[in-house]
């Protein structure tokens, strides 16, 4: 418990720390201002209006998908031109569609919490994904390059006790920060969207689906922390984590991805861990990979999609961040500290 | 008396893929026993560094036997670690933070009472300046700070690797009557230094190693007699004649200036003797007595270094004074 408690202040004592938080408060401080400065409470006049755009956009969808099926049947008035009709009438079926206009699409210079509030929560994942991956890195990476880990050692001379103790002190502010930080960000846009804009429809779904994204991210957060720990102890540098980092986004997630693309490989994005990232994130994501159709046999429709799911993707982050951590603890425990 | 550092026969060779490997330590040992002040000098190089290490645990040795107060290191480190105070090289702190706040993150790590940080403050000299920022502390109070951190457990042992690095004039004498305070109060200290003349003048035990081999042990006394040439200045009216007139006495004498250096003569009395008889008068006479530097430089400088690994005591053994290098076990195909 005492190491711990050491360990939380040069934690919270490191510059680059204090530096990245503040950078979040500014980047938190800047949204929320010009959000707040770009917004103004809809009148009632403006919602009337935004509310019968949203009907009319409504309706002119169900009357192109009407028209769609009479096509089909072949009750189309002749000289029908007022909208393209896909081959599929299930393309323009608004019961299919992911969005259905509503009010808050037709009211500009009003910031809407329900619409706004999934990118915010994303931009503020990001960040703390990057924050966790930076503090995790440089937090071990400098305590090894300037002899910190050495002068602890030689109070405590264990070394998974030490590495345990620190990674898990990492964890555990990371985490809290990141909670902490989260929910006043959405509260705050909560305020704004109340107060200065609009809160929008904000149904028990909509918190449970924003609720899965925070958990999600949080997770996120905690593998990257604990990434860039790794990896820096792995290389003994804060470097090594940056390098590595750098190395994966351009050999791999750009390289690979184009060679893939030149031998026309098989869906190649299931080999990018930002894929999983994003299925992880979103719960799913889908690809369209043209390899899918043209080996197929020529029977039936093939759309050429396929899709990454949270379970996998959620393995194959947790084994290659659970591999790396494990693989910086078995070399730090037998590595000449000089 | 105890041994409190015991290190028998420890290897360690650093393997580089650039490099290739580097022996490091080859067969070392060293004999600390408690209440010494014990000097452990080498070139740069030698072993000193990677001999702490590696008896504190932060290196892994490839053989050989260590133990710290009784207990195998670095497996039983542990057990002793609350009652060992040691700094290696120079360790760095927090610049932000300050002198106070670096010994109280110390202590909480290693579960020491707070109410240690203000006595080593004080032991140290750093009681006034605690509030300081590190990085405003020069070199020397860094490495106050260092000893400081390394006192705070009240520590039965304390290793200090190369102490006075950037202490003044003042602050090395500090420093020496620090450990000799501690001493006495029954703290065994083990210290490394390049600095001989202050080894010389703190320490009773001297182990002195060169290319990862012990080059010497035992006390300083002893090291230094061991190396003792017989040589004497003589000052004399015709320090020609007065060589020649020696060397029939079989003495071997060489004029250097307007003296003469006489080797081989265990007894003064023969020299102002073997003059006097040809009428000539000895205006002065004073024995040449070796110190810690030109013994350290003899050993490890223009020592020979066989290549075979073996247990080099014996060059410091001088002949007919072998109570004057403790442990004197000599291994190996030289043995």
């Amino acid at each position: 418990m005492n190491l711990v408690r050491a360990e939380l202040e040069r934690l919270s004592a490191r510059r680059f720390v204090q530096l990245m938080v503040v950078l979040l408060a500014l980047a938190f401080a800047v949204t929320a201002a010009t959000t707040l400065a770009g917004s103004h409470k809809p009148t009632s006049a403006e919602l009337s209006s935004a509310r019968a755009q949203a009907a009319e956009m409504l309706q002119r969808k169900e009357d192109t998908h009407q028209a769609c099926l009479a096509r089909q049947n072949g009750t189309l008035p002749p000289g029908y031109t007022d909208e393209y009709l896909p081959a599929d009438c299930s393309e323009v079926d608004p019961i299919r569609q992911d969005r259905l206009p509503i009010a808050a699409d037709y009211l500009p210079g009003v910031f809407s919490f329900e619409q706004q509030a999934r990118p915010l929560l994303y931009f503020l994942i990001a960040f703390l994904v990057l924050f966790g991956f930076l503090v995790g890195a440089s937090y071990i990476g400098a305590d090894l390059n300037s002899g910190g880990v050495v002068n602890l050692l030689l109070w405590r001379p264990r070394r998974l006790t030490v590495l345990g103790a620190k990674l898990g002190t990492l964890l555990g502010t990371v985490l809290a920060l990141a909670v902490a930080a989260s929910l006043v960000y959405l509260a705050t846009f909560w305020v704004i969207g109340q107060t200065a804009g609009l809160a929008g429809q904000l149904s028990g779904d909509f918190w449970r689906s924003l609720g899965a994204i925070h958990g999600r991210g949080l997770v996120l957060v905690l593998l990257a922390t604990a990434l860039g720990f790794a990896i820096a102890t792995l290389g003994r540098h804060t470097s090594a984590a940056l390098g590595v980092a750098a190395a994966y986004a351009v050999v791999w997630e750009l390289g690979a991805r184009l060679v893939m693309e030149i031998v026309d490989a098989r869906r190649p994005d299931r080999w990018m861990l930002s894929s999983h990232i994003v299925a992880w994130l979103n719960g799913e994501v889908r690809f369209w990979d043209n390899q899918l159709c043209t080996s197929s046999s020529g029977t039936g429709s093939c759309s050429g999609f396929y899709s990454l799911t949270w379970g996998p993707s959620l393995v194959v982050l947790l084994v290659i961040t659970g591999g790396l951590t494990m693989a910086a603890f078995a070399t730090f425990r037998r590595r000449d500290l000089i | 008396m105890s041994a409190v550092i015991e290190i028998e026969g420890l290897r360690k060779t650093f393997r580089s893929v650039r490099h290739g490997p580097r022996v490091a330590v080859d067969g070392f040992d060293l004999l600390v026993e408690a209440g010494q002040i014990h000097g452990f000098l080498g070139p740069n190089g030698s072993g000193k560094t990677t001999t702490l290490r590696a008896l504190l645990g932060l290196v892994r040795a490839d053989g050989g036997r260590m133990t710290v107060l009784g207990e195998p290191s670095p497996e039983l480190l542990p057990r002793v670690a609350g009652r060992v105070g040691a700094i290696v090289e120079s360790p760095q702190f927090f610049g932000n933070f300050t002198g106070r706040r670096t010994l109280r993150l110390l202590a909480r790590a290693g579960g020491v009472s707070i109410s240690r940080v203000d006595e080593a403050l004080e032991l140290v000299g750093l009681r006034d300046r605690g509030d300081e920022r590190v990085k405003g502390y020069s070199l020397g109070m860094k490495q106050r700070l260092a000893v400081a951190s390394a006192l705070l457990k009240d520590p039965r042992l304390l290793i200090l690797d190369e102490p006075a690095n950037g202490l003044d004039p003042a602050g090395i004498r500090e420093m020496r009557d620090l450990m000799r305070s501690l001493a006495a109060a029954g703290v065994t200290v083990l210290v490394s230094s390049h600095i001989l003349g202050e080894i010389q003048l703190i320490c009773d035990h001297v182990t002195i190693i060169s290319r990862g081999r012990r080059v010497a042990a035992g006390r300083v006394d002893e090291v230094l007699a061991g190396h003792d040439r017989h040589e004497f200045l003589v000052r004399v009216a015709e320090p020609v004649r007065a060589a020649e007139l020696l060397g029939a006495a079989e003495l071997t004498a060489a004029v250097e200036g307007d003296a003469l250096v006489v080797s081989g003569a265990t007894d003064p009395t023969v020299i102002s003797r073997v003059l006097g008889e040809q009428g000539l008068w000895v205006s002065e006479l004073t024995p040449i007595r070796p110190d810690l530097e030109s013994v350290f430089l003899e050993l490890t400088g223009g020592g020979e270094h066989p290549s075979v690994p073996r247990q080099v005591d014996d060059w410091a053994r001088p002949s007919g004074a072998d109570d004057a290098v403790i442990d004197l076990d000599v291994r190996g195909v030289d043995a």
